[in-house]
């Protein structure tokens, strides 16, 4: 049993189509990010799950069920927008959602100590909501969610009215969170967000999911990689020329694109041989990122763990089975770069390393 | 028994609110204001009928503002944040009419123990005192669930005049006269005047229970006056509550 289930799912506000079609399932435990532009249809998406909205056509369910007032007890929800009531002090406050949720008073007095403590409200438990600053109010947010220890999270953009240390604060708590095995739904425009929290990803364009990933997919290296060297000779700019219509040279750069491993490869084993000191070895661009402007602008997805408009199984995504590009994590760059330092040249500075699935 | 309970709660946090915005500070002066005006003693004797007939016009009067206040709040995308939670849309929504309802209550009833203690009006016992307040209260029940019934949350722009343009129907005997009726066809002020009637039927007991009010004779069939308002009440308030359990939420304040 999925914790949400969307099937088909379509809102229209007078004869306006915002989600067309949008079918997406999460697990339990799972973090899955709905990346997209604003206005995408990610906050209507989150209010058809709370039953809010109706659906114009599809359907939702929450924990199997399509009674989602049923399932209200079991889901925390932070909006985008801080939308509380402000004459209340943040005790009384979640004294009073808690209630809402049928929380016993002893057991609501223990957990409201616990979640003020957990997002860092308890010096100001007696303070009025109307004196909180942006962050404490989202932090109010967060610990109004929490506060019935729910399956599900469902979470509109944590940190876009937040400035950079709050968002940051906001990050780190929703990671501490999700390190407990939290299921979460979070909707966000911020990449980083879903690089940094989510497993899966689902980019909403125009009111469809048009690519869904799993995260770790884009922990692979780029498609196309760029080798910062002190100085290239002229014959080594031929002859790593005519290795490929990939490999690109100039004066102290090379880049290779499309990239692939043996390409990549064949080009370090030359440059190492002839002696030339590689300063760098990145990416031209980040994988989600490509993948982002790909589907916003209607491109097809750049690899074969990427699937449009698709639930992505186990079964459908093998990275042992995919044929994948090479990168800066590659096992033979590191045993190139070890022959290199121990022969006593310098080593080549090191990008930061990715999690490479070898 | 935890819906009620929850209820109840949602009532106290509304009214908390409510409280706190410090917008009760109008219905206090307002209440002052006509008491000083309209109840002081020396201007004139105050009776039963007296106190009732300018009451009852004081106490419509603050229900179009305090229902009016009742449901901005109600409009407010703050209402999210309650409804992700297990209340549900009928809760909502009635938790809200009937906070609107205690207030309009207790300042009635303030007034009223005022108006006793400080003037003694000829004829105002306590048992009068009850049969009059009963169909005015339930008067002021009425006319909060049509504001409910009629708020933009609750039906959409094109219902909504539907339903103001079939109240106008009902009341335009009172603005169309006979000289603009004698120009008519024939055909037209017959349907006219049958439209008349079965639109004016449901404002009956509203009418009804304002005479019962003044009059406080509950002799023969008036006890059907109040039945007739209690299931006005009651439908108007299911028609309200059916439509806001159909509509997309979308808060506008």
């Amino acid at each position: 049993m999925y914790v949400i289930e969307a099937e088909n799912l379509s809102k229209t506000y007078d004869d306006v189509p915002v989600l067309r079609g949008v079918t997406l399932r999460v697990a339990q435990g799972e973090v899955y990010g709905l990346l997209g532009p604003t206005g995408a249809g990610k906050s209507t998406f989150l209010h058809l799950l709370l039953g809010f909205l109706k659906p114009s056509r599809g359907r939702v369910r929450l924990f199997g069920t399509s009674n989602l007032m049923a399932a209200h007890k079991r889901v925390g929800y932070l909006p985008e927008r801080q939308i509380y009531h402000t004459r209340y002090t943040a005790q009384e406050y979640l004294r009073f959602i808690g209630q809402f949720s049928d929380m016993k008073p002893a057991l609501l007095r223990t957990r409201i100590a616990e979640t003020l403590e957990q997002v860092g409200l308890t010096s100001a438990s007696d303070q009025q909501v109307s004196r909180f600053s942006r962050v404490m109010l989202q932090r109010l947010g967060l610990a109004q969610a929490l506060l019935h220890r729910p399956d599900v999270l469902l979470i509109d953009e944590p940190t876009s009215s937040l400035e950079s240390a709050g968002q940051q604060a906001m990050l780190e708590l929703l990671v501490t969170i999700r390190a407990q095995g939290q299921t979460m739904l979070l909707c966000t425009h911020y990449m980083d967000e879903v690089e940094y929290l989510c497993d899966r990803v689902g980019i909403l364009v125009r009111g469809r999911i048009a690519v869904e990933t799993k995260v770790p997919h884009l922990h692979v290296p780029a498609t196309s990689a760029v080798i910062h060297v002190d100085q290239l000779p002229p014959d080594l700019h031929t002859r790593l020329s005519r290795i490929s219509p990939a490999v690109h040279c100039k004066e102290r750069m090379i880049v290779l694109r499309p990239n692939n491993q043996q390409v990549q490869t064949t080009v370090l084993r030359d440059l190492l041989d002839a002696g030339v000191a590689i300063l760098a070895l990145e990416p031209l661009e980040r994988p989600l990122e490509q993948i982002y402007l790909q589907a916003v602008n209607g491109e097809a997805p750049p690899n074969a763990e990427v699937l449009p408009l698709s639930l992505l199984s186990d079964q459908v995504v093998s990275p042992s089975t995919a044929t994948r590009p090479s990168g800066t994590g590659d096992t033979l760059l590191k045993e190139l770069l070890h022959r290199h330092s121990s022969a006593g040249t310098a080593p080549p500075a090191l990008p930061d390393e990715p999690a490479a699935e070898e | 028994m935890p819906s009620m309970l929850r209820f109840l709660r949602l009532m106290l946090f509304i009214f908390l609110d409510y409280y706190r915005s410090a917008r009760i500070v109008i219905e206090v002066i307002a209440t002052s204001i006509f008491f000083m005006i309209f109840l002081r003693s020396g201007t004139r004797i105050i009776d039963a009928e007296y106190f009732f007939t300018v009451s009852s016009i004081f106490i419509f009067g603050l229900t179009l503002y305090t229902m009016s206040v009742m449901l901005n709040l109600s409009d407010r995308p703050q209402g999210y944040m309650l409804l992700a939670r297990r209340l549900s849309r009928a809760s909502y929504l009635l938790g809200f009419y009937s906070t609107g309802l205690v207030i309009l209550g207790s300042v009635y009833i303030l007034m009223s123990l005022a108006t006793i203690v400080l003037h003694q009006p000829v004829g105002l016992t306590v048992g009068n005192w009850l049969l009059g307040t009963l169909p005015l209260f339930l008067n002021v029940s009425l006319l909060g669930a049509l504001m409910l019934l009629l708020s933009p949350m609750v039906v959409s722009s094109g219902w909504r005049l539907l339903i103001l343009g079939l109240i106008a129907l009902a009341f335009s005997s009172n603005f169309i006269g006979h000289p603009i009726l004698d120009t008519l066809p024939t055909t037209v002020t017959n349907v006219l005047a049958g439209a008349q009637t079965i639109l004016s039927w449901p404002l009956v007991p509203a009418f009804s229970g304002f005479a019962l009010t003044l009059s406080r004779d509950y002799s023969g069939s008036a006890l059907v006056i109040i039945i007739a308002q209690v299931s006005l009440l009651v439908t108007l308030l299911a028609v309200a509550v059916y439509a806001f359990g159909q509509r997309d939420l979308i808060f506008t304040q």
